[in-house]
């Protein structure tokens, strides 16, 4: 309830813990981050811990980072807290006791035995995954993984990083350098380690047993690992601190890089797309009356139709690329809320599943795998749906529309006429008359959805072509029902639900 | 470029600024009556106009934190970003203090004085008289050198000046090329100029000693308390530091979300360096560099105390810095051992090197994190002039697509059909392929857009005469087609009308280059967004936007009497000649336009 308080009268909330109080933090910034998500939005909420332990696994910081609060936590840790590292080994109820001596402040009390046990221990599981004999595939799932940025202090200054594997290879190296006591020594430290870095940096200080390259990378670097108490004396640590840091920092790099040129790709396909809407307004108009769904369907071989469909799939190319690096995180973490990308997807999905759809039922895919929507859609398209669902609305009027839409506003409206006239025809074969009730009640249900659709004007001119499918439903539809009327006996309820 | 004596190479002579040096601090001592000095030099060339200092801390934050304000734009109407058009902001105390200074004293007219006599005018200051000085040049810019009523651009030289503006000062005055008339001396261990960093919640008390410590007329005048000046230097560093660490994390490119965060709930001081800076390393020697990004780095790093020097003693030598601005010039500008840091990029980054700049740079006591910040400076000016490069080899494709659309026009009026409403009917081939110029030519343009949204071109890039005209030519014959191209898809009924949620930023940018260029008023070019208005009106009832109408058509006829709307949009079958003629007969036969539409 405080919480609520302080939210209606600041601008900002920075939450802190030491330790576990860390956690506790971190888990009540998340709730906080989701709360004020729809309530104050422009609240900002940081988070700092101190030697707080490990919170979650990989999906859990890839999640934070999906939603762009990454930035939102700050993990403090002291270069030899044994405190932070200690999920990353299975725990014993042997540890729980000495956790919580080492808790209470009564770390002199715990004997040096068990504070050298419980070192190795750590130690050693973090050697054996992340040591020089380790593979280079660390991200298992199901194993603590490190969240928002992680600045780790030294009595020389401190490094701030957000790259997952190179904090946990850097913590691991720095463990390394440690000792049973300092372990435990550093975690009550927190006061003394971050007083003296922000002083470190108003001082002068040169650059002493690091020979200094010419380079901007390598110095930074040197910088950096000075500043981590990694000396270049001690190899092969160095080296593989270097190559960590160097990894991270060009990671960072080529997400940006990449972002920037998926926004030139998606201006190269644009004319692609434009020749797609061209080819549209040209079936809708075209003598045949077919419309743009069932003209592409019926396609000839003409160079016109052969066109569109290297367009359609050059799009197809473009956008499972874009998702491809979008999972594999090569691009911004925010990416898919970019509301250039938001509208750009819907825009094609609107505009090209339709022809998606002809496809499937053209080629009589339909009748390998089953229906499209729940068996033909193509991943891309069912995330376009989640981005653009999740979309920030803005404060924009919905008038009701004067005329048609210039495009379907259900980028599957075919494939349920489609399967409408698959029901149909089901009927017609005879099926037993329980199951013949049940599609009769499903075909009578796309019917008032699409009714509604054409009623509030979000279908676009093409569903009402004189030779559409849609009209064909409609026409079929009307057959049968005038037969079922003939036969009013047999279905009693259905009868009453027709009246029109 | 720069290089040899330091008066050759920024254009004004040494005695001239040892002149305005000493002019400075006299001015301090003068009666309070008297708001600037001015002396008129008997021979042919210079007439120079010095300003006092102030020495009440609300003359220098006229409240917290920083107490920065938005310049007044109709006083200086370039200090903002053309297309962003973000405002300059500055230091409200200082600007107050200009304003009274301008309204109450007979500054004005002896400077008009000064220039019917063809002086070249300098304007100075030490101490909080630079900022007097800094206004009263970019004024003395704005008034005269940009209207050209006066061709000697003045000059302005501050000595241990604190920051007056933030980053659009420096963007500003680089774009209109008047940002080297500016040079501000800075003593390396000055704290004055670094002042600015700092809130005033974490400098109050000090800087109310300081003031009376640097007052030749108040009792305590160096009278010195070594543990306030000491918290006072430490805050001071502080706040620089952080200043300093955030700006070269962005010029490094530094991807970590955290600082997005901090800088949300941290608030840093806006203020940030323009103009030239003559740094003095205290030996004599003089350091020279224009980068703004790199001055910044410089004002933390410079200060930076190595333990040797962390004594009580030292402290207040720097504090004496900011009075020995006077001797330490006579004896630098007599040596002439001056560095220009140029080439940014390449500075050592070992105390050990040998090269030109090397000596310098251990001169004002950088270390290789300093050095790394210089380089990353560098390197960023050096991507905005890449960029550059990058757009610039665009023009010739843009300019190849802008004919296709031109004649795409033309065939569209051999049709006898406008090409808006041609373009909005989409019923030919040619109309489909103007659709893929169309789409070509905003690809290219929103690059340009997005670019000088996040400030990665050079400064320069907007006052450039031949984007601002190709950018013209581009918005007079696209966005017709946009907004065709808008209420084709009906896209009003969702969104909202075009010139209020949709006019993207590739045409606002546009107008706004031209409109600054040409010194005119805002939404003065806007003859392009005429086919938004004819479409938003056309479905209204006339009643309701007589008004509207009838300052249309006014402007129409203006538009179409200086060529910029064709007259197209009278044709019978255009959209704008359909509505009109649905217009109330009374309001018709008296219409300015009646004459050019048929009957």
């Amino acid at each position: 309830m405080q919480i609520f308080e302080i939210l209606n009268t600041s601008k900002s909330v920075v939450l802190a813990g030491h330790s576990l109080g860390g956690g506790v933090a971190s888990l009540s910034a998340l709730w906080l981050l989701s709360h004020i998500q729809t309530t104050a939005p422009s609240t900002s909420v940081f988070c700092i811990t101190y030697g707080s332990p490990m919170l979650g696994n990989e999906p859990f910081s890839q999640a934070i980072l999906q939603e762009r609060w990454g930035g939102n936590f700050c993990h403090i840790v002291a270069q030899h807290d044994i405190v932070p590292r200690l999920p990353l080994a299975p725990s014993s109820p042997l540890d729980v006791d000495r956790l919580r001596a080492l808790f209470v402040q009564l770390a002199l009390q715990l004997s040096d035995e068990n504070k050298a046990e419980l070192f190795d221990k750590v130690l050693a599981c973090m050697e054996a995954r992340f040591g020089p004999a380790a593979g280079d595939d660390h991200q298992e799932r199901g194993w603590y993984w490190p969240f928002g940025s992680y600045m780790i202090c030294t009595d020389k200054g401190a490094v701030c990083l957000d790259n997952g594997t190179a904090i946990i290879k850097l913590l691991y190296l720095m463990l390394a350098e440690a000792s049973a006591n300092s372990c435990m020594d550093d975690h009550l430290k927190y006061e003394d380690y971050v007083t003296k870095v922000c002083l470190q940096y108003l001082q002068k200080r040169r650059l002493l047993e690091v020979s200094v390259s010419e380079s901007s990378s390598e110095s930074g670097i040197a910088l950096a690992l000075q500043s981590s108490r990694i000396s270049s004396h001690q190899e092969p640590v160095y080296g593989t601190a270097v190559n960590c840091l160097a990894t991270a920092r060009q990671l960072g790099w080529r997400r940006n890089l990449n972002t920037a040129k998926m926004a030139v790709s998606l201006s190269k396909i644009n004319p692609f797309r434009a020749e797609i809407e061209w080819y549209k307004t040209y079936c809708d108009r075209s003598e045949a009356q077919l419309g743009y769904y069932d003209s592409f369907k019926r396609r000839g071989a003409s160079k016109r139709d052969f066109k569109v469909n290297m367009n359609r799939l050059r799009l197809g190319c473009f956008w499972d690329d874009l998702i491809d690096k979008l999972e594999k995180n090569q691009l911004a973490h925010d990416f898919h809320k970019m509301s250039k990308y938001v509208n750009a997807s819907q825009f094609y999905k609107l505009l090209v599943e339709p022809l998606e759809i002809a496809e499937y039922y053209r080629t009589g895919m339909h009748r390998e795998k089953g229906h499209y929507v729940e068996h033909g859609r193509e991943k891309r398209f069912k995330i376009f749906d989640r981005w653009w669902g999740n979309r920030k609305v803005g404060d924009e009027e919905s008038k009701p529309r004067s005329k048609y839409a210039s495009l379907t506003q259900d980028s599957c409206f075919w494939a349920k006429v489609e399967e409408a006239r698959d029901l149909i025809f089901n009927v017609t074969r005879k099926p037993d008359p329980g199951r013949r009730l049940l599609l009769l009640d499903k075909i009578q249900r796309f019917e008032q959805y699409a009714n509604g659709m054409i009623e509030r004007k979000e279908v676009a001119v093409d569903v009402l072509a004189k030779n559409s499918s849609y009209n064909l439903f409609r026409e079929e539809w009307r057959c049968l029902k005038s037969q079922l009327q003939l036969l009013p006996s047999q279905f009693p309820d259905f009868q009453d639900g027709m009246v029109q | 470029m720069m290089g040899g004596r330091l008066g050759d190479s920024i254009g004004v002579r040494e005695e001239v600024i040892q002149k305005a040096c000493k002019l400075s601090m006299k001015a301090h001592e003068k009666s309070p009556g008297k708001p600037y000095v001015h002396e008129k030099n008997r021979g042919p060339t210079e007439a120079f106009f010095a300003f006092p200092g102030s020495w009440a801390v609300e003359d220098w934050y006229s409240r917290r934190p920083f107490g920065e304000i938005k310049v007044d734009v109709s006083k200086f109407p370039s200090m903002k970003s053309v297309g962003n058009d973000e405002i300059a902001l500055v230091n409200e105390a200082f600007s107050r203090r200009f304003e009274e200074l301008l309204s109450r004293s007979s500054l004005a007219t002896e400077v008009e004085k000064a220039m019917s006599d063809r002086k070249q005018i300098v304007f100075a200051g030490h101490s909080s008289g630079g900022p007097m000085a800094i206004l009263a040049s970019i004024w003395f810019f704005e008034k005269y050198i940009r209207f050209n009523h006066y061709q000697i651009p003045p000059f302005c030289l501050t000595f241990g000046s604190p920051l007056a503006g933030n980053h659009i000062f420096s963007h500003a005055l680089r774009r209109e090329n008047w940002a080297r008339y500016f040079i501000h001396f800075v003593m390396r261990r000055d704290v004055v100029p670094r002042i600015m960093l700092a809130p005033l919640s974490n400098v109050e008390q000090g800087l109310q000693f300081i003031l009376e410590f640097l007052n030749p007329k108040s009792p305590h005048y160096l009278q010195y308390e070594p543990t306030v000046a000491s918290n006072f230097l430490l805050s001071v560093m502080r706040n620089a530091l952080s200043v300093a660490s955030r700006a070269a994390c962005y010029l490094k490119g530094c991807t970590n979300l955290l600082l997005e965060t901090v800088a949300s709930i941290v608030e840093l001081s806006p203020y940030r360096p323009f103009g030239i800076f003559v740094f003095c390393t205290g030996n004599g020697k003089l350091v020279v560099l224009e980068n703004p990004d790199a001055v910044l780095q410089l004002l933390f790093f410079c200060l930076q105390l190595s333990p040797e020097e962390e004594n009580s003693e030292f402290v207040h030598g720097m504090f004496k810095q900011h009075l020995a601005y006077e001797s330490e010039l006579q004896e630098s500008l007599t040596m002439q051992d001056v560095t220009y840091l140029i080439n940014l990029v390449d500075v050592p980054l070992s105390a050990d090197a040998r090269t030109n700049d090397a000596a310098a740079l251990n001169d004002l006591g950088l270390t290789t994190r300093a050095r790394l910040c210089l380089r990353a400076a560098g390197e960023l000016e050096k991507q905005k002039l890449e960029n550059q490069k990058k757009i610039d080899s665009n023009k010739d494709t843009i300019k190849e697509a802008l004919k296709k659309i031109q004649e795409y026009k033309m065939s569209c009026e051999i049709r006898k059909v406008g090409y808006y409403d041609a373009f909005k009917i989409q019923k030919e081939n040619a109309d489909f392929n103007g659709n893929v110029k169309r789409q070509e030519l905003t690809g290219i343009l929103d690059e340009i857009v997005e670019m000088i949204k996040r400030y990665e071109l050079p400064d320069g890039f907007e006052g450039r005469k031949e984007w601002i005209e190709l950018g013209t030519l581009f918005r007079r014959l696209v966005e017709p087609l946009d907004i065709a191209n808008y209420y084709r898809h009906l896209m009003n009924e969702s969104t909202g009308p075009y010139m209020v949620k949709a006019r993207p930023k590739r045409y606002r940018f546009t107008q706004r280059w031209l409109e600054h260029a040409e010194r005119k008023p805002v939404g003065f070019s806007s003859e392009t967004t005429f086919w938004a208005e004819v479409e938003e009106l056309r479905v209204k009832p006339y009643a309701q936007v007589k008004d509207k109408v009838l300052r249309l058509e006014e402007q129409v006829l203006a538009w179409v009497r200086e060529g910029l709307l064709g007259k197209d949009v009278f044709l019978d079958e255009s959209t704008f000649n359909k509505w009109w003629r649905t217009l109330p007969f009374d309001h018709r036969s008296g219409s300015c336009l009646a004459g050019f539409i048929s009957k």
